[in-house]
C-alpha cells in the first residue's frame, strides 16, 4: 500500500468536473484507492463519496492505493491534480 | 380588490383555488421483503440502473454533438453516480440488514448522500443535490411498476402557482386538475409555454408575488388580458362568470365549427394545426379541421426524457394518422435545437447566451444516422394508416435533402424485402428557417415537394440577437417579409406549395402581410385556430395583395405594423 499527499490547486476544489475526472481515472486501476480529507476516508472510485467530501480549493488530500498497480495509480492521480484535472 | 399584471403565455380565463407547486416528491413503497425476494429485487435494481444508464448515455451523445463538452459533463457526473459502486453496496447492505425493498433502500441511500451534501460548507456542493435528485427520479421511475408515480398530489382542480414549470411538469400533471398556470419565470416561446397553449391551459408569467398568490383562497386568472385578480368582491366575480363559462365550454374543443377553407372572396385557404403530442391530437375532430401542418416529433422525447425506439414511435405516428382519418399530417423529424435538448434534459442553460450557432435540424440527424433511420422507418411503417408527409427542419443545403431521400429509399428496400407495407406517396418538404438557405432555394426546390416557413427561427437568423424577446414584435420586421416574398416566389417558380408554420400566422396583422405576399396555407397552434379561422374568412385576397409592394418597400417594422393594423381596422373590423 502506498499513500501520497496531493494538493488540489484548481480554482473550485473537487467539484463536479474534477471529481468526475478523478473517479473516472481511479476506476481504471485494479487497486483499491481511497481519498482521505479532514479525517474522512472515501472510496476514490465513488463519485458520490467524493462529492460528499466537498474538497475545497487549496486543500491537501491523501490518496491511498493498495493493489497490483498502486504506484501507477497514485502517480497518475497526482499528475491529474497537478494538471488541474485538464480543465483550466 | 387587487390586480396583478403579468405576461400572457397562453390565453383563457379561469377562476379557482390555487395550488403551490413544487417539484414532486417521489412515492416510495414501504414494504419489507423476504430473503427469497432478495435476488429478484437486486435483479430489478440492476435492470433499472442499466436502463437509466442507457438513456443517459444516449442523451450524453446528443448533448456532446449538439451543445458542448460543458453540458455533457453534467451528464457524466450523473452517469457515474447512477452506477456508483459504494452506493450499490450500501443499497445491498440496507436490504440485507433491514429487509427493505430495493426502491426503499435505494431511496434511503440516495437521501443520505443528499443530506451529507447539504451539510457541506460550500454552496457549490449543496447545489449538486439537484443531480442526485435527477438520477434518483430516473432510477426509481424504472423501478416502479406503475410509471405515473411522478404526479403531484393535486386534490381538486386548481390554478398552479410555481416559480417555474418545466415541460415534463406540464406533461405529468393531470390536465383535469390544472385550471391555469402562474409562474415567476417563463417565456412565450418556452417549451412549457408551447405546451400550455397545446393543452389550452391559461398561463401567465413574470409574476413576482408568487408567495402572496400561494396564500390566496380563490383567484381569477384572466390570461387574455394578462391579469390576475385577488381579494375580489362577488360583483367582480359575477362579471367574469360568462367569460369563464365560455372558456370552460370551449376548452375541451379545438374549434366549435368547421375551420374556414377559403377567404371572404372565395380564394381557397388552408389552415392546419401545429401539434406535438398524441394526446393533443385526440381532442381534434377530423370532421372540422383540415389536418396537422406541423407535428413536432421531438416532443415525444420531451415527454419521456429520452428518444423513443422505432416501435414506440411507430405506434405514436400510427395513432395520430388513424385519428386524422386521411387528413394530411406533416411530421417534422426530430428537431433537436439547443432549447429542445435542454427541455428534454430538463436542465438549465449553464450560461444565458443568445448565440444560436449550434442548431440541430436535419444536419444533426444526418450526423446521427441511427436516430434518423429509426424515425424514418417508424414513419414509413405508419404511413399506410393515413396521409403522411415528412418535413425536414433547418435545412441548410440541398445535399441534406438528397441524403435523407437516399436513406428513405434504402429503408423502403428493406421494408419491401421484409414484406412490411408502406405508402409510396409520401410528400417530403423542407423547412426554410435559416438565412443561408435563402440563396439555395431554386436548387432546393428541385428535391422537395413543398417548402414550409418556420417563422420563429427565421426571425432568429435574420434579426439575430437584436430580436425582441416578445416574438410578436419580430413578425413585422422588413427582413422577414422580404425573405418570405423570396421563398413564395421560389416556390411558384418551381411549382411547389409554400406554407407558414410558425406562430407568426396566428397574429391577425401579420396574417394580412403573409396573405398579401401570396401565402395560402398556414399552420397554427390549436389555441389560435378559432381566431385565425375567423380572420381568414374575413380576408379579401385581392385587397390584401395590393399591400404587397408597400410592405416590401417599407424599411422599418413599426411602419409595416401600422400599415397592417390600419388595413385590419379598415377592412376586417
Amino acid at each position: 500500500m502506498i499513500t501520497r499527499n496531493i494538493k488540489i490547486i484548481n480554482k473550485h476544489g473537487l467539484h463536479t468536473r474534477p471529481a468526475t475526472a478523478f473517479v473516472t481515472l481511479a476506476s481504471r486501476f485494479k487497486s483499491d484507492i481511497f481519498l482521505i480529507y479532514n479525517g474522512v476516508r472515501v472510496n476514490a472510485k465513488s463519485i458520490l463519496g467524493l462529492l460528499v467530501l466537498a474538497v475545497e480549493p487549496g486543500s491537501t488530500v491523501t490518496v491511498e492505493a493498495d493493489g497490483v498497480d498502486e504506484a501507477e495509480a497514485v502517480e497518475s492521480l497526482d499528475k491529474l491534480a497537478q494538471n488541474k484535472f485538464n480543465l483550466e | 380588490m387587487k390586480k396583478i399584471k403579468g405576461v400572457k403565455i397562453s390565453p383563457g380565463v379561469v377562476s379557482g383555488p390555487v395550488f403551490y407547486f413544487e417539484r414532486v416528491k417521489i412515492s416510495v413503497p414501504g414494504h419489507f421483503i423476504g430473503d427469497e425476494d432478495f435476488d429478484s429485487e437486486i435483479e430489478r435494481f440492476n435492470t433499472a440502473v442499466q436502463k437509466s444508464k442507457d438513456e443517459l448515455t444516449q442523451v450524453r451523445d446528443l448533448v456532446l454533438d449538439h451543445l458542448d463538452e460543458e453540458h455533457a459533463r453534467i451528464i457524466d457526473v450523473q452517469l457515474l453516480a447512477i452506477q456508483d459502486e459504494d452506493m450499490i453496496k450500501a443499497v445491498r447492505e440496507l436490504m440485507l440488514r433491514e429487509k427493505k425493498n430495493v426502491t426503499w433502500a435505494y431511496f434511503e441511500v440516495m437521501d443520505n448522500y443528499e443530506k451529507l451534501l447539504l451539510k457541506t460548507y460550500s454552496k457549490f456542493f449543496k447545489e449538486r443535490t439537484s443531480d442526485l435528485k435527477d438520477i434518483k427520479k430516473r432510477v426509481i421511475h424504472h423501478l416502479s411498476p406503475k410509471k405515473d408515480i411522478l404526479q403531484p398530489e393535486i386534490l381538486e382542480p386548481s390554478i398552479i402557482i410555481a416559480e417555474k414549470v418545466s415541460p415534463s411538469d406540464l406533461i405529468h400533471i393531470d390536465h383535469k386538475l390544472m385550471l391555469g398556470i402562474i409562474t415567476r419565470y417563463g417565456g412565450v416561446d418556452s417549451h412549457a409555454g408551447i405546451l400550455a397553449r397545446a393543452f389550452r391551459v391559461p398561463y401567465i408569467s413574470n409574476i413576482e408575488v408568487i408567495d402572496e398568490l400561494a396564500s390566496c383562497k380563490e383567484i381569477i386568472l384572466d390570461a387574455d388580458n394578462g391579469t390576475i385578480l385577488l381579494d375580489f368582491t362577488d360583483d367582480i366575480k359575477a362579471s367574469y362568470k360568462s367569460r369563464i363559462r365560455d372558456f370552460r365550454r370551449h376548452r375541451g374543443k379545438i374549434i366549435s365549427g368547421k375551420v374556414a377553407n377559403s377567404t371572404k372572396d372565395g380564394t381557397p385557404y388552408h389552415i392546419y394545426i401545429n401539434a406535438g403530442f398524441v394526446d393533443e391530437v385526440k381532442a381534434m375532430d377530423p370532421a372540422l379541421i383540415q389536418g396537422i401542418g406541423l407535428f413536432r416529433t421531438e416532443f415525444l422525447c420531451i415527454e419521456r426524457n429520452s428518444i423513443p425506439g422505432e416501435d414506440e414511435q411507430f405506434k405514436a405516428y400510427r395513432n395520430v394518422l388513424k385519428k386524422m382519418k386521411g387528413l394530411p399530417v406533416v411530421f417534422r423529424v426530430f428537431d433537436f435545437g439547443r432549447d429542445k435538448l435542454l427541455a428534454m434534459l430538463d436542465i438549465e442553460l449553464l450560461q444565458e447566451d443568445h448565440l444560436f450557432d449550434e442548431w440541430g435540424g436535419i444536419g444533426f440527424l444526418l450526423d446521427n444516422p441511427a436516430i434518423l433511420k429509426a424515425q424514418l422507418r417508424a414513419l414509413l411503417r405508419a404511413s399506410v394508416y393515413g396521409n403522411t408527409q415528412i418535413m425536414l427542419p433547418l435545412v441548410m443545403f440541398d445535399e441534406e435533402v438528397i441524403l435523407t431521400k437516399n436513406m428513405l429509399e434504402a429503408i423502403k428496400m428493406e421494408l419491401r424485402k421484409a414484406g412490411i407495407p408502406f405508402s409510396d406517396n409520401i410528400k417530403l418538404g423542407a423547412m426554410i428557417e435559416t438565412s443561408s438557405v435563402l440563396d439555395e432555394l431554386d436548387e432546393l426546390a428541385k428535391h422537395v415537394d413543398f417548402f414550409s416557413i418556420g417563422t420563429n427561427d427565421l426571425a432568429l437568423y435574420l434579426i439575430g440577437s437584436g430580436r425582441a424577446l416578445d416574438l410578436t414584435k419580430n413578425y413585422y420586421h422588413p427582413k422577414i417579409f422580404q425573405a418570405i416574398d423570396k421563398i413564395v416566389k421560389a416556390g411558384k417558380k418551381a411549382g411547389i406549395p409554400v406554407d407558414v408554420c410558425g406562430e407568426m400566422a396566428s397574429d391577425p396583422y401579420a396574417l394580412i402581410g403573409l396573405t398579401a405576399l401570396g401565402i395560402r396555407s398556414i399552420s397554427v397552434s390549436s389555441s389560435a385556430l378559432t381566431a385565425v379561422s375567423d380572420e381568414v374568412s374575413k380576408l379579401d385576397v385581392k385587397k390584401c395583395s395590393e399591400l404587397a409592394d408597400t410592405i416590401l418597400s417599407t424599411d422599418n417594422a413599426l411602419a409595416i405594423y401600422s400599415i397592417l393594423k390600419k388595413f385590419h381596422q379598415d377592412n376586417l373590423e
